[in-house]
């Protein structure tokens, strides 16, 4: 390479070099513009939500002349959105625990436990990976509404649990395998049980894929709505998701309200992503790259 | 050590609330799901097992069954296409670039999270007549009234309805970072020998995308492209929320929507039954034809 451009002269690689530059403007320019479509839709929605009505019709694409933050308090109260949001919480945070406390269990015995169908059961589970919840939706809705579970948010949490296992399982599997083997035998001439070296050994391990599959889990928990849908009619327990259909259609007049409702269901997703965006991009790209 | 590691009652242990859970909500169900398909089950009414009746009636009478079918095809092949084209160019242009390649990930990668009911009503509203962007399409001089522009969400006209193609287009615009995702983290992990190699024997950047880049990738196109596929023949929150209910007609459901109508409102269990069953079977032939055709081939 070097005796290259020696050899070149000297207008031939000035002219290289504004050729790259202008390439790496023109890719520049591009992304800045695509960004601004991915962001100015997100900024204008806050700038919105705290305008009033009837400006809004005159001039939606204006800034606000004073801030209306009435409408996030009708829309909390008014459209049950506070109440939403807290079911939201409680439903995301208590599948989040159980799935990863019995998914890691399971990934476990996976992992690090000597049987014959380990590789079988693994199959089994990441069949559920591939299965549209559209498809189990009714049976699922028929048995629980003779358990008395509808319109209850167990009745949601049940089902969001077993749809995070299959991803839950697949990651901690990776997790636990790379954990050398030679840990396990020591703690177990230190003389520990099959249990308390999970405890004690495989999950302090593991924490890194704790942080993955748990944000994965809350991200799609929080955003799922056919299922919370078709499950929840009743008003003081609806989800988020579920409390915005109420916005949707023609005749809903104040639009400045329901861009609150939206500020309010997208606001903690965008403040994990802030803080965890790594940690989520990982473990989404993780567990398509499976097998 | 390996006694232990063996024993019975510490893998039951361990896998018992995994697999009953699995079992119980997931398993049986679909076996109830395809035994209901079977049966002329509504709510308030005994089961009776009709055999393959609801599936004639769906393949046969249903009109609305066809615009589905029709829609959510349009939907997968339209996600399938621009998704694999749009999410290749922007990780290539990603990857090569120097400064700022994170944030931009980030941002383009954010829709990924947020809920698509949110999104949907967002757009929703920026597609409404008499708003959005006809009122900027109205202040440029493009068009005379805001009123009279494009029907963006009513107008239905044509083999495919205008409110669908929005629609996919807004799919695009929030999934396309996941496509990305994957590909850049297929890219990353091309030994960057193999380029050095390449450069050495006078190869260009372009080049060296087609010829090593693309086939390098090849194993994440058909994971990614079977993604979209499956995700978007499940395609219902932001066509639930895009479009106002009944306002359309017949014209602007999908396979979703059409399952959640006929079971839940008009309280056909067993026919929606069927639709899921037609769903997953799509979904299967789906990933079993692009991992088919999509050769997986291992270069290293």
């Amino acid at each position: 390479m070097a005796t290259m451009n020696i050899s070149m002269d000297n207008s031939v690689v000035e002219k290289d070099k504004t050729k790259r530059k202008i390439i790496s403007i023109a890719i520049y320019t591009f992304l800045v513009i695509l960004a601004l479509i991915y962001l100015l839709p997100l900024l204008w929605v806050l700038m919105t939500s705290l305008k009033d009505d009837a400006i809004l019709m005159i001039s939606p694409w204006a800034f606000p002349e004073h801030l209306m933050f009435e409408n996030y308090s009708y829309a909390w109260k008014m459209g049950y959105l506070g109440r939403a949001t807290l079911n939201s919480f409680i439903v995301c945070s208590i599948t989040l625990l159980v799935s990863m406390v019995v998914g890691s269990m399971a990934a476990f015995a996976i992992a690090k436990l000597r049987w014959k169908f380990s590789k079988l059961m693994l199959t089994y589970f990441m069949i559920g990976m591939m299965i549209p919840i559209h498809c189990v939706l009714i049976p699922l809705f028929i048995q629980f509404s003779s358990w008395k579970l509808t319109n209850s948010l167990v009745g949601l949490i049940i089902p969001y649990v077993t749809f995070s296992l299959p991803i839950t399982i697949y990651i901690m599997v990776g997790f636990f395998e790379s954990i050398p083997g030679e840990l396990f035998e020591a703690s177990v001439i230190d003389g520990c049980s099959v249990p308390r070296m999970f405890v004690s050994v495989a999950l302090p391990m593991a924490k890194t894929g704790f942080m993955v599959t748990g944000l994965m889990s809350f991200v799609s928990n929080w955003n799922e709505l056919l299922l919370a849908m078709v499950f929840i009619s009743k008003e003081t327990v609806k989800t988020l998701p579920v409390s915005l259909t109420k916005f949707v259609g023609p005749y809903h007049t104040n639009y400045c309200q329901m861009f609150a409702a939206i500020v309010i269901a997208i606001i903690p997703t965008i403040i994990v992503y802030c803080i965890f965006a790594n940690q989520i991009v990982e473990g989404l790209t993780a567990g398509a790259v499976k097998g | 050590m390996d006694k232990l590691l063996r024993k019975k009652s510490n893998i039951i242990l361990f896998l018992a609330p995994a697999f009953i859970l699995f079992t119980a909500v997931l398993f049986i169900p679909i076996c109830k799901a395809i035994f209901y398909s079977l049966c002329n089950y509504k709510t308030n009414y005994p089961i009776e097992f009709v055999g393959f009746d609801n599936y004639v009636k769906l393949f046969t009478l249903d009109t609305t069954m066809k615009t589905a079918l029709k829609n959510s095809l349009f939907f997968m092949i339209f996600s399938c296409v621009t998704q694999l084209f749009f999410g290749l160019v922007l990780a290539a242009l990603l990857t090569n670039i120097k400064a700022g390649r994170n944030v931009f990930k980030n941002i383009y990668y954010l829709p990924c999270v947020l809920s698509s009911a949110a999104l949907g009503l967002l757009w929703m509203f920026v597609f409404t007549p008499k708003l959005g962007i006809n009122k900027m399409m109205e202040s440029f001089g493009w068009i005379d009234d805001c009123a009279n522009g494009p029907q963006w969400l009513f107008n239905t006209d044509g083999f495919i309805i205008l409110p669908i193609i929005v629609i996919s287009f807004v799919a695009l615009w929030q999934y396309v970072g996941q496509s990305m995702m994957l590909y850049m983290a297929q890219i990353s992990g091309i030994s960057s020998d193999i380029y050095e190699a390449a450069a050495i024997d006078g190869c260009t950047k372009t080049q060296a995308f087609f010829r090593i880049t693309l086939p390098l990738i090849k194993p994440m196109v058909a994971t990614a492209m079977s993604l979209n596929a499956i995700g978007s023949l499940k395609f219902f929150d932001l066509v639930y929320n895009m479009i106002p209910e009944g306002f359309l007609g017949n014209r602007a459901h999908v396979l979703a929507t059409h399952l959640y109508d006929q079971a839940f409102k008009f309280n056909k269990l067993g026919y929606g039954c069927a639709i899921g069953v037609v769903l997953l079977i799509m979904c299967l032939i789906v990933t079993f034809l692009i991992n088919k055709f999509v050769k997986v081939e291992s270069y290293e």
